[in-house]
């Protein structure tokens, strides 16, 4: 009793806090999505906004799109970590602590200006044309990259990189060198021990950090805005424009309300098959 | 289980109650004695557009609530945000009145009303009252590199011309984007049918292979222009040529077939308003000869006070016609917009962005 007493009293504090600065908007978000227009009243309740989203097939579209990118970016991401993760924990000793510090230096500026930056390298004027120019690769500067698709997908991965480190960094770390030499004592080569003892011990790092850089991007409008061009806008655009220039909150919270359940739903559905919680972690 | 269900209600309860409130009517507004509230965009609070002001009350600074959108100042304005004065733009003038946000104003008080062009200042008057005072207004056109193309544009139908595939940059806005759409279609884009409306999206929908990329600030299309990245800036204001003429740039400000887009913007008086005297005292000081060309000056807008003209850079009078506003007749002058078509004109540009 005198347990559950000093529980709840423990937990009151975040769960108060939880309730009311995340479900509360959460609530009022999806309330909101109900509303027959921004400003007038609550009630009646109106479906006139999912009428909209389901009669315009691009809306959709976009938002799978988005996904692909998103996706794209969370592999890459995952993908270029990696073996700057494992680098730093098995080949730099006592050194890994200052070397993992470096690495997230560059996130220590500001988002934007990190974004700015890739459009310095990559406009006409750019650095990248520049180089191109003076190798003799092409005769005069046009913006090849910038403003696409592509642009976006190397921004992002550069950007959260970092972030896709650290989980990794910290599965890895986790892993018992004694494992390591077990399987060397039994015969294995170091292609074997990787595939069958690194590798599936880091898998619920991956797996955070999979989630660490998809669902941040997912929502993701700035990037776009600032390198996208035509191509390259995401369905976050979407949802900021209604808020910001159409003064349509019902529209944005239901676009906001469908990106919500789709990363919900992938996130269950990737649960059941990578369970991050069951994956055995050596002690 | 049972209290997590009722703490659950409890919260849906409380976000019902909060969301009410939002929506609703503007509850009581803070009392404020002696000071001045300004919802104003950023960039305005120089002392030099207000001087007069200061110089009656030297005691008072004006506090300062910046917005970079409209739709954000009427945001916080319907959300029960309190202010004195607002500076909002002609399309967005009438839900201020239409909501019951701004009073009725009494042009007696302001001493340097009868210096402004009665061309802009018929526009404050909504439902018979005059409910804004204009203060800057500008066009919104075409600026061009002409050293990038071969052609110079004659008209916001030739932005379709495949000669500038890649080459364009446009405003991205709805409202603005509607508006180019409908001209170069020679449609009315007051009064458009739906039939119109998807005519208007397809022909949007087309435009896209000669875009870059759209610009949502001046700074963005300035540098889009002068890097050479688009050579085309559509939907661009005054300050787009003006700048790059400075600068030496080969750039041109046209002046299409369809005729130019123009509007203005202007101050009014909140309803809740606790210092009427003060903000009448304020907006006098703005549209004051001096204080209004200052703005203009910096800005390179047009002033609303037909004094300020003189004091203002000749060349530039010369070039878009400043001291003339019957040069607003050959223009599309942005009319107050009701919800529902603002609503509508960014859905079709949603739309027309979110077509891969």
């Amino acid at each position: 009793m005198e347990n559950k007493r000093r529980l709840i009293v423990l937990i009151a504090p975040p769960a108060i806090v939880l309730a009311i600065f995340f479900l509360a908007p959460l609530v009022i978000m999806l309330l909101y999505s109900f509303k027959d227009s921004t400003f007038g009243p609550m009630l009646p309740l109106s479906v006139k906004h999912y009428m909209i989203f389901l009669q315009t097939p691009s809306f959709f579209r976009l938002l799978l799109d988005s996904s692909k990118l998103s996706f794209l970016t969370a592999a890459l991401s995952i993908l270029m970590a990696f073996p700057v993760a494992y680098f730093l924990v098995f080949y730099t000793g006592a050194r890994r602590i200052i070397l993992l510090t470096l690495l997230i230096l560059p996130a220590w500026t500001s988002f934007l200006l990190r974004v700015l930056a890739w459009k310095v390298i990559l406009g006409s004027n750019g650095l990248l044309n520049q180089l191109l120019i003076s190798v003799g690769l092409i005769s005069e500067g046009a913006p090849i990259l910038l403003y696409s698709q592509s642009a976006v997908l190397i921004t992002l991965v550069y950007v959260w990189i970092p972030f896709a480190a650290l989980p990794l960094f910290a599965a890895m770390e986790r892993i018992d060198p004694r494992l390591h030499e077990a399987a060397q004592d039994l015969g294995a080569s170091p292609a074997q021990t990787f595939w069958r003892v690194t590798l599936p011990l880091t898998l619920p790092g991956m797996a955070s950090a999979f989630f660490f850089v998809f669902i941040p991007t997912l929502g993701e409008w700035v990037t776009p805005t600032l390198v996208g061009g035509v191509s390259g806008i995401m369905y976050g655009n979407l949802i900021q424009d209604q808020f910001a220039r159409a003064l349509n909150w019902p529209l944005g919270a239901l676009l906001s309300v469908v990106l919500l359940v789709l990363v919900a739903a992938f996130s269950y559905v990737f649960n059941r098959f990578i369970p991050i919680t069951e994956v055995p972690v050596s002690t | 289980m049972k209290k997590t269900r009722i703490l659950f209600a409890l919260m849906v309860g409380a976000a019902l109650l909060l969301s009410a409130c939002a929506g609703g009517p503007a509850g009581p507004a803070e009392q404020k004695n002696d000071s001045l509230t300004v919802l104003e965009w950023s960039g305005y609070e120089s002392e030099t557009y207000w001087g007069p002001f200061a110089e009656k009350y030297p005691d008072i600074q004006p506090d300062y609530a910046f917005f970079s959108e409209d739709a954000e100042a009427l945001a916080k304005a319907q959300s029960g945000f309190y202010f004195d004065v607002v500076h909002p733009c002609g399309s967005w003038w009438g839900l201020y009145v239409e909501a019951g946000l701004v009073q009725p104003l009494d042009i007696s008080r302001l001493s340097n009303f009868d210096k402004l062009f009665p061309e802009l200042t018929q526009h404050g008057v909504i439902n018979g009252q005059q409910y804004f005072i204009p203060w800057d207004w500008a066009f919104e056109s075409i600026t061009v590199r002409t050293d990038l193309v071969d052609e110079v544009p004659t008209s916001w139908a030739d932005l379709w011309d495949p000669q500038y595939a890649g080459q364009i940059s446009i405003f991205d806005s709805g409202e603005s984007t509607f508006y180019t759409a409908a001209l170069a279609l020679g449609l009315d884009p007051y009064n458009t049918t739906p039939e119109q409306d998807e005519q208007i999206k397809q022909k949007l929908i087309e435009l896209k292979p000669n875009l870059l990329t759209y610009w949502s600030d001046y700074t963005e299309i300035i540098q889009l222009l002068s890097t050479g990245d688009v050579a085309v800036g559509a939907n661009t204001w005054n300050d787009a040529w003006s700048t790059l003429a400075e600068e030496g740039y080969e750039i041109e400000y046209i002046d299409p077939l369809e005729g130019r887009i123009s509007y203005a913007c202007g101050f009014g008086i909140s309803a809740n308003s606790e210092n009427v005297d003060l903000a009448y005292d304020y907006i006098n000081a703005l549209i004051d000869t001096e204080s209004n060309a200052n703005m203009a000056n910096d800005f390179y807008y047009g002033a609303a006070n037909r004094d300020s003209v003189a004091l203002l850079d000749p060349a530039l009078v010369a070039k878009f016609g400043y001291d003339d506003l019957s040069i607003l007749d050959q223009t599309n002058f942005q009319h107050p917009l009701t919800q529902e078509q603002r609503e509508k004109m960014t859905r079709i540009w949603n739309e027309v962005k979110s077509e891969q």
